[in-house]
């Protein structure tokens, strides 16, 4: 953990979900730990993770939840998009089902997610070129039509795994900025002092905090 | 290694786990050098019982004793499956495990999610590449005997590691069912509606035995359901090392549900300076996923499970805090 851990501007939860076995456990590693387990276990439950990324100068701290993909286990989630501000929704792009099931995912975030939720749709496991099932322009079209932005990455060998937690974060960051110019900040404000007011209701929702002493 | 080449034990456990790279072998041998006296100790004591009084279906006060102080290897698959009815629901129902098997067209949507978590159950076992088909049939037969449940993630670590213990595929599902339906009924059925009950009796139980932990925990804004969902829905297979699991089995078996609200409390109470100690939410998670399941509180499996059965804890209050959880609607 590095020293300054604890001093960021803005704190951001982004959740990882998809189908289970399409790598979203991995991809959470390799970026916050630049890990890969090829001996990967299924994840049971809820697991989380942070990191702190700099965007305009500013410290972006993401804190990133993971969890199972079996269907049921949105039964132990209910908390799991409270909050939420961005969501990785991963495929694997050698398992087509995996891509016919995002549908589902976006159901689910309509559900449950906040309606302003900045969605980025990934296909995971771009190194298993043989075995590709999901053309990447097929994805792409798909995400456009959704309004989500699109990626394809491996966690295995690391193709842009870094740019797209950076893509989603700077996008949020780019969105709740703009928001504080454009709406002044009333009712539920996080105010620390020494630092301008940042609206964090009612629609992207961000916890904003600030050192002092830095 | 260093760590092995210095070390009289081999970077792989008796039961065919890799040990990590934080391995601690020299707290380790501390803990073996009186351990191995005490399962010598245990090994004597269990043979004579088992002259006595072979059957084990009635679990006397000496039995229960027993039981909490470890069975011993060599008989715990024949014990686990006598004190929990298993062996006797199998003799009851002798052909159920075959005709299962030979079931003429599987779901296939359950045969996939079970597929896709074969390789990654147990990869750090080394036996266990050779046990995957027999994982499959288990949990595959199981999930088309009780649809309800079907196939939860979650259950191919517990059948796994019945596997292990067991070698033995039919009585490796008969304890599966045992666990699933008698024990911890509802956990792993598509609401997983009893999961939330016991996970907020739980947090109702850290409140009133460790009331500043509970406190600490959620200023920091960890959800109980970050910290605690596996250690339920694995009874803490996959989370504590292996021999503790076993000691903590040992006691679910014999005597139910409760041993795993002892097990969880349990972890709390012993690392509670630990969780004090951590001061920002990242930190809290690392030391429960990480820490805290491989430490030497919990790899000293004797001391542990003591520290299991000093707590107070009564049939009485888990079931009055279940009615609570479940009007409040968890």
């Amino acid at each position: 953990m590095g020293a300054r851990e604890d001093e960021y501007d803005y704190l951001f939860k982004v959740v990882l979900i998809g189908d289970s076995g399409v790598g979203k456990s991995n991809l959470l590693s390799r970026f916050t730990r630049n890990e890969f387990n090829l001996e990967s276990k299924s994840t049971i439950g809820v697991e989380f993770a942070t990191r702190s990324i700099e965007v305009d100068g500013k410290t972006i701290k993401a804190q990133i939840w993971d969890t199972a993909g079996q269907e049921r286990y949105r039964a132990i989630t209910s908390a799991y998009y409270r909050g939420a501000v961005g969501a990785l929704l991963v495929y694997d792009i050698a398992k087509h089902l995996t891509y016919e099931n995002v549908e589902r995912w976006l159901r689910e975030l309509r559900d449950h997610a906040d309606q302003n939720i900045v969605i980025m749709l990934v296909g995971n496991k771009s190194d298993l070129r043989h075995l590709r099932s999901v053309p990447t322009d097929e994805a792409k079209l798909f995400a456009e039509r959704n309004g989500l932005s699109f990626i394809e990455t491996s966690a295995l060998d690391s193709t842009n795994v870094e740019t797209a937690f950076q893509n989603i974060l700077t996008e949020i960051y780019r969105i709740v900025s703009q928001k504080q110019i454009r709406d002044p900040p009333e009712g539920d404000v996080i105010r620390p002092s020494n630092v301008e007011p940042i609206d964090v209701k009612p629609t992207v929702t961000a916890d904003v905090r600030k050192q002092c002493c830095q | 290694m260093e760590a092995t080449a210095s070390s009289k034990f081999s970077d792989v456990d008796e039961y065919g786990f890799k040990r990590g790279d934080k391995f601690d072998y020299k707290f380790y041998g501390k803990f073996m050098d009186g351990y191995l006296k005490i399962l010598t100790r245990r090994r004597i004591k269990w043979e004579g019982l088992l002259e006595q009084n072979p059957d084990l279906t009635l679990i006397s006060p000496k039995l229960k004793r027993y039981i909490r102080k470890g069975i011993p290897g060599p008989y715990r698959a024949d014990v686990w499956m006598k004190i929990s009815g298993a062996d006797e629901a199998k003799q009851r129902n002798p052909d159920l495990y075959r005709s299962l098997l030979n079931i003429q067209h599987f779901n296939k949507e359950i045969c996939d999610s079970i597929s896709i978590d074969l390789p990654r159950t147990f990869p750090d076992n080394i036996h266990f590449d050779a046990k995957k088909e027999r994982l499959f049939n288990i949990l595959c037969a199981y999930a088309h005997h009780n649809r309800d449940v079907g196939y939860c993630q979650g259950l191919n670590y517990i059948a796994g590691l019945l596997l292990i213990v067991t070698d033995d595929e039919e009585k490796s599902f008969w304890l599966l069912k045992h666990i699933v339906e008698n024990i911890v009924p509802q956990y792993h059925s598509h609401n997983m509606a009893n999961l939330l009950r016991d996970l907020a009796v739980f947090r109702e139980l850290v409140i009133r035995r460790v009331p500043a932990v509970n406190r600490h925990v959620e200023d920091m804004n960890l959800p109980y359901a970050v910290i605690a969902s596996k250690w339920f829905i694995c009874i803490f297979a996959e989370v504590l090392p292996v021999e503790t699991v076993l000691r903590i089995w040992d006691c679910v078996f014999a005597e139910g549900y409760k041993i795993v609200f002892r097990a969880a409390l349990a972890m709390f109470i012993t690392h509670k300076n630990d969780i004090l100690g951590c001061d920002d939410i990242a930190a809290l998670a690392t030391l429960f996923r990480d820490h805290m399941i491989q430490d030497s509180i919990v790899t000293d499996c004797h001391s542990f499970v003591e520290a299991m059965f000093s707590l107070r804890l009564k049939r009485n209050e888990l079931e009055s805090l279940r009615k609570v959880a479940v009007l409040n609607g968890n």
